[in-house]
Parts: C-alpha cells; structure tokens; sequence
C-alpha cells in the first residue's frame, strides 16, 4: 500500500478512478442498470455521483458529469440531456446535503439519497412518459430505486475503503 | 425559525451556484444548459441535432472500444462452454439434421406454392435493400431494449428497415446516423408488432416484454380451435411496415386451449448473442411474365401503340380539316366578295364601252361634218378647176372624183 502511495504516476492514475469508473460505467455494454434478472438491478452512476459529490466532490468535476450524462443518454437512447439533468439534480442534492452536515452519519445519507433517487426518478418517469411517450414498467423502477438505495451501504463502504486504504484520504469517510 | 430558512437558503445556494475547487462550472449552469438541450432536442432544433449526431459517432465507437474486454471475456466463456458441449452438441445436431433433410424437401415446395400464391394476391416482397452489419454495443437498457450496428445513411440505410438474425426477425431501425444506426429489438415495451399466430390463423400485436420474451396484445380470437401443438409466431404483413411471414418466435399452448393477453411468445433468437446481422427493405415484386405472355403484352402494346398513332393522326387530320374548313369559307367570302367585284367591275365596263362607243360615234359624226367642213371649204376655193363647163374638161359635181379634185386643190387625178 505505501509503495502505491508513493508512486505518483500511480496516486494521479488513481485520482482518476471515479470519473473513469463513471465513463466506463455509461460507456461500457455491461449495465447494472439492467442486468436481464427480473428482480434484480440498480443505477451503479447514482451511487458514484452521490457518493462522490458527497464525500469528495474535487474528484468528479461537474462538467464531466454533465458530459457522461450526455453521453449516457446516447447509449441508452433516452433524449438527449435527460441524464445529464438527473445526474446534476443528484449532485446539488449531495451539495445541499453537505453544506448542511455538521456530523455526518451513512444512515443519514443514505435516507437522503433514497428521498432524492425517488424524486429523480419520479421526474424521469414523468418525462419520458408524457413528453416523450416511452412506455416504462414501473414495477422495474421501484425494483431498480430499491435495489440501488440498498446497494449504496456496499458501494460508500467500498468507495470509503478505496479512498481511506488506497488512496490515502483519511477525511472520506 | 427564521435563522432555519435562512440555513436553508444558503445551504441550497452555496450548492447549486458555488463552484466547488476544480470545478469550471456551477451547478445550476450545467443544469440549465441540459434543460435547454431537452428543450431544444424536443423541438427537433438543427444545432441540437448535429450535436447529438457528433455525439452518437463518437460515444458508439468509444462504446465499443470500452466494452472490448468485456466482450473479450463473454466471448472466451462461450468459446469454452460450447467446446465443453462439443460432444453432446454433435450427437444432437446429427439427429437434428437427418430429421431435418427429411422436412426439408417438402418446405422447399411449401415455400415455392407459398410465394406462387403471394404473387397471386399480389403481396409478394423481395429484398430490395440488403445489408450485412455488425452489432457495434448492445447495451440492453430499461428505457430502450436497442443494438447500435455499424451501417449508417452511407450504406444506405433508412428508418424502418427490418433486421433479420438468420432470418428471424429482431428488430427494425429507429435511428439513422452516418456511419452508425440503432435497431430497437422486439423485445422492447414500445416495440409494437403485428403477428399472426399459425396455425389458427390468429391476428394479434406483439409487445416486447422481457429479454427473451414478448407478449401478446389485442388478439381479435381468443379461443383458439382444437389444436394442441406450439405455435408460430410470424409477421402478418398489417400496416405495412414488415413484410408477412418473417418467423419471430413460438407460443406453447398450454391444456386449457386458450389464448388470453398474457401469453408469452419465446423468440427464436437470443438477443444477448447477437453479432452479425441483415438489415433489409422489401419492396413489391414486379411481376414476372414468361414467354407467351410476354408476347401477349407486347402485341397488345404494339395494338395500343398504333390505336395511340391512328388517334393522333386522326386528330391531325381533324385539326387540318378544321383549318381547311376555315380557309375555305374564307375563300369563299373573298370569292362572293371578288364575284360582285367582278359584276360591278363589267357593269362598269359595259358602261364605259357604251360610253366609248357613243363617244366614238360621235367622234366619227365630228369627223365627218369636219371632212365635209372642210370640202366644202376647199369647194369654194377651188370647186371651179374641177366643175366640168365648156371650158374646163373637169367632172360632174356630186361625184366621188370631183370631191376627190376639190380636197387635191383643183389637181385631175387620173384614174
């Protein structure tokens, strides 16, 4: 672990992780979001995008979430714009979320994050079908919300992990 | 209370208007610049438009790129399962297969009677547009159960061609970009397609539903006739958007006989393995004539041909007689116009001639008295050389030589 964190080239590659991790996960043809169980999916870029602006909002630039949400809607085929704006919604919730913690809990935030992937995902909803007429299960939806606040204690412990342990960044958590 | 929404204000405000360390932007910025690229994308806008193009050129390549491991790995586990079931395959496959040579002969024939009476109904479609592409992602989203290909406008494909996986149906083409186009599966929720269920001869639309499942909607017949056998689900050909017949996938009639809205339809293809695919448009065949026939028609056109020629001519000759027609009363206006000329001009003439002839006359009377003035003039002058008298051997007054002496002054002409 100390070699790693004393190589540079390594610590800057590292650096990185998140926003590569966010492009892969857009770009990449392996979607947690849909997985091809019936009962089983979730949204790995909300977790990062919460996750990250929350504890550690230098490591993803707004604009590269702006940028993957555009490109997230290309690959989906959803209009173009929409995940940027929900991605961006989830951040200014995780903004507003830091600004008011004075002693931060993952109980806390993961209530929150469940308020606002609810919200977001409501506005989704409402704007694919009635603007756009895409026809969506809602049972999907509730399966994916579920599945994604439950998967968040994983993701931000494994993410804290990451950051404490490998990164060197004792204040992530 | 009123510290809280104070808080709360600056709390919202520093979240969405500060730009945090490293960042270019503030949060509400780029949160409008994607309202206003919904907006506009909603409204078709141009700028908008060739943007999200660029955009698709660049993600659906990167896209591949990015998911080449991936597919590496998925790739080299079904390269080791299936070589694993080699041997079960083969022996599965060799039974398939001398089942299969048996019916083959007898679809040969049902599909040449089959496109015999299509022809006859005229609803017989041939590929006209054929294209083979590859499947550049197939990312398999809630919102659009889609493949991006690698063919695009260049290639010649258009929106609403027909995507064939070894001849079943998967999908039709939604989505037009340069060098890429999307296909959106059937197995999609908004992917609506008109079946037909055989046998039975059922009409329904077909709805995607899950990965490898579609179900049913709005079947005109929901008790099906006594058969208990699985049943084909084909393409009917209604609305006109695929052609009829294309194989899609099998429903296993359960024991109660019945259809009802929920069955499911399995597809033939695994969607998850697509690799290769055939884009293609149908268009109508143009009827094919043999030999008799063909020169049937062309006699008949020949016939057509001239019955067209001698209408023309008949026409020209008909717009000739008109004009004839037109030049001949007007001649004979002239005519009749030139005849009372004529009578007018002769009843002129006999009067002028007339009139010469009295002048002439008179003319002559003129003469005559002044010839006659004029011997007698002479008569007195020299009527005593030519009077014959005792002296003068001269003629006999009265006569034509003493007239003739007078006017020769008084000389005797002999004979």
């Amino acid at each position: 672990m100390d070699k790693i964190k004393k190589n540079n080239i390594t610590q800057y590659i590292l650096k990185y992780i998140p926003i590569i991790l966010l492009f892969i996960s857009v770009l990449n043809e392996f979607d947690f979001n849909n997985l091809g169980l019936i009962y089983f999916s979730f949204n790995f870029s909300y977790i990062l995008i919460f996750y990250y602006s929350l504890k550690k909002s230098e490591s993803l630039g707004y604009i590269y979430i702006f940028i993957a949400g555009l490109f997230n809607d290309v690959v989906v085929g959803t209009p173009i714009g929409i995940s940027s704006l929900m991605y961006l919604l989830l951040c200014g919730a995780a903004a507003y979320l830091r600004n008011i913690t004075l002693r931060p809990s993952l109980i806390k935030d993961s209530i929150f994050f469940l308020i606002t992937i609810l919200i977001i995902n409501s506005l989704l909803f409402m704007y694919l079908n009635f603007v756009f007429n895409y026809e969506l299960n809602y049972f999907d939806q509730i399966i994916n919300i579920t599945y994604t606040y439950l998967l968040y204690f994983l993701f931000a412990k494994l993410f804290n992990f990451f950051e404490i342990n490998i990164l060197g960044n004792r204040h992530a958590g | 209370m009123e510290t809280s929404r104070d808080d709360f204000v600056i709390a919202l405000r520093s979240a969405f208007l500060k730009k945090g360390t490293q960042q270019r932007f503030s949060l509400l910025s780029l949160i409008f610049f994607s309202i206003i690229f919904l907006i506009l994308g909603s409204f078709n806008f141009k700028a908008i438009n060739y943007l999200e193009k660029t955009i698709k050129e660049i993600v659906y390549r990167s896209s591949f790129i990015v998911s080449g491991p991936e597919n590496f790995l998925e790739n080299s586990y079904l390269i080791v399962s299936s070589h694993l079931k080699l041997y079960e395959e083969n022996k599965k496959n060799v039974a398939e297969l001398s089942s299969l040579r048996r019916k083959d002969l007898s679809q040969k024939i049902n599909i040449l009677e089959n496109i015999k009476y299509k022809k006859l109904i005229d609803d017989y479609f041939i590929g006209d547009n054929e294209a083979v592409a590859k499947v550049l992602i197939d990312k398999q989203s809630p919102f659009l159960r889609s493949i991006i290909i690698n063919k695009g406008s260049k290639n010649n494909i258009e929106l609403g061609m027909v995507v064939l996986d070894e001849g079943y149906l998967i999908g039709k083409i939604v989505e037009v970009n340069f060098f890429t186009s999307r296909v959106l599966l059937i197995s999609d929720i908004n992917s609506k397609i008109p079946v037909s269920l055989q046998p039975g001869d059922i009409q329904g639309i077909m709805s995607g539903k899950d990965k490898q499942e579609g179900v049913l909607q709005y079947i005109r017949d929901k008790n099906l006739p006594e058969i208990n056998e699985e049943m084909q689900v084909l393409t009917s050909g209604a609305g006109g958007i695929f052609k009829s017949g294309i194989p899609i996938g099998i429903i296993e009639v359960g024991e109660d006989l019945e259809i009802n809205e929920n069955k499911m339809v399995k597809f033939h293809r695994d969607f998850s393995q697509l690799k290769y695919v055939k884009v293609v448009s149908y268009t109508k065949e143009k009827k094919v004539l043999d030999q008799s026939s063909k020169n049937e028609s062309e006699t008949l056109e020949n016939e057509i041909k001239d019955t067209n020629q001698q209408q023309e001519t008949l026409r020209i000759l008909i717009e000739q007689k008109k004009i004839a027609d037109e030049i001949r009363v007007k001649i004979q206006k002239e005519n009749d116009f030139l005849r009372n000329e004529r009578i007018g001009l002769k009843k002129e003439n006999d009067f002028l001639k007339n009139k010469v002839l009295t002048e002439k006359k008179i003319n002559q009377k003129n003469k005559i008295q002044d010839e006659e003035m004029k011997f007698l003039k002479m008569n007195l002058y020299y009527g005593h050389k030519c009077r014959k008298n005792f002296i003068n051997n001269g003629y006999k007054v009265g006569t034509a030589e003493y007239r003739k002496c007078v006017l020769n002054k008084g000389l005797k002409v002999n004979g």
